[in-house]
């Protein structure tokens, strides 16, 4: 299993497309809202040099957004 | 190729509202979807929806998504890259798919409006945003500027200041145009909201990330404001990709002219949304419903009156 991390905000509509997309899939993930946890917020500009979410890392690749094409062919599943 | 009575361009509000007339009136329709909830999915809590107090804008296209599903309503993944006519039928193709369809209705709504300022996309996501509910709580304790001087804003403006300590609303006009409840609940909000008025932001500055703003006349003594972030929101844009592609007839700001059963100039084709200027300026769920259930049933009543059209080759 791919190891995925998400980066969200709880009232981002695009992380719960993508949180969606994951469970729709039986993609396991671990999501870090980075609205509270400063920590994972500085991880997040860290890997994406960049404040906007969704930012997904799929075993150490990078998507800035829900770009479901990318993130499914990354996952090896069809979006 | 695959026929359908009635292909739905787009699953914002008056895509999704079409959809769930078509599905009554038995059309079987297919919505293609680019990205599902139009507008209205990142527009925070809806309050004006009729029938509905309060609702997330997603959770509202969730749910008439499901209600169209529900009527018989078919759903495909993907962004419209062409549109043909074919005779009587009208092909169209996203990336991987193609489909024939005997009517279409466009409700592909409208493109967010940018600055258009240098370092603009630069700095997209390193401080410049669009999207203020899914950004905007980054900025907890920080100083923020919103850009516009709508509804949107507004809305924009009250849900900042659930985590910013300080922002600056930026209104290139002499006042600010909201719907009275929003803005009254931007006033209670109290010194921590300064209204700028008659200014325009001319530059936006900042190597990795955004440093300042150059406003276009001076607040405070001064023409430059350090926010942590500036969110745009003044206004969209409709679509014009179909406009140009099939020749469909559209006013001076690239609004598709109809009639008043959303019927456009040719026939078959129906758009609904904000793709078009019905209702002038005022642009809400509720009117982009509307709309899409006149178009639905404009099509219905076109494919009803013309029963030899588009026979299905399958």
């Amino acid at each position: 299993m791919p190891n995925v991390t998400i980066y969200t905000t709880p009232t981002c509509v695009y992380c719960r497309s993508a949180k969606e997309f994951f469970e729709a899939n039986n993609v396991e993930f671990q999501e870090k809202n980075v609205a509270e946890d400063e920590e994972a917020r500085e991880e997040m500009v860290r890997k994406s040099e960049q404040m906007g979410v969704p930012v997904i890392d799929i075993d150490g690749t990078v998507v800035v957004g829900f770009d479901k094409e990318k993130v499914a062919e990354l996952l090896g599943l069809s979006a | 190729m695959k026929h359908y009575n009635l292909v739905i361009v787009g699953s914002g509000a008056a895509g999704l509202s079409a959809a769930v007339y078509a599905g009554r009136y038995k059309l079987s329709p297919l919505v293609i979807e680019g990205e599902f909830g139009g507008e209205t999915s990142t527009a925070g809590v809806i309050e004006n929806y009729p029938g509905i107090p309060a609702i997330e804008g997603y959770e509202l296209m969730k749910t008439m998504r499901k209600q169209a599903e529900g009527i018989g309503a078919h759903f495909l993944e993907g962004w419209v890259q062409e549109v043909q006519q074919d005779g009587t039928c009208f092909v169209i193709k996203t990336k991987k798919d193609e489909v024939r369809a005997s009517s279409v209705i466009f409700a592909t709504g409208a493109k967010r409006r940018h600055l258009n300022l240098p370092n603009e996309k630069e700095l997209t996501g390193k401080g410049v945003h669009y999207c203020w509910t899914c950004d905007g709580p980054l900025y907890g304790g920080k100083t923020v500027a919103m850009v516009g001087g709508g509804d949107s804003s507004v809305k924009g403006v009250n849900f900042l200041a659930e985590y910013a300590s300080s922002i600056y609303l930026i209104v290139r006009g002499e006042e600010v145009s909201a719907e009275p409840v929003n803005y009254e609940r931007m006033q209670k909000l109290g010194d921590k909201v300064k209204v700028i008025l008659e200014t325009e932001v001319k530059e936006i500055v900042g190597e990795k990330k955004l440093e300042k703003i150059v406003l276009s006349r001076e607040y405070n003594g001064s023409l430059e404001l350090s926010p942590d972030a500036l969110f745009v929101e003044i206004g969209f844009e409709p679509d014009q990709t179909f406009v140009q592609q099939l020749g469909l007839e559209s006013d001076p700001k690239g609004y598709v002219k109809t009639d008043s059963r959303m019927a456009t100039n040719i026939p078959g084709i129906f758009v609904a949304g904000d793709m078009t200027n019905h209702f002038g300026g005022f642009k809400q769920d509720v009117t982009a419903s509307a709309l899409g259930s006149v178009a639905a049933t404009s099509a219905y009543e076109y494919i009803k009156s013309n029963p030899g059209i588009c026979v299905s080759h399958d």
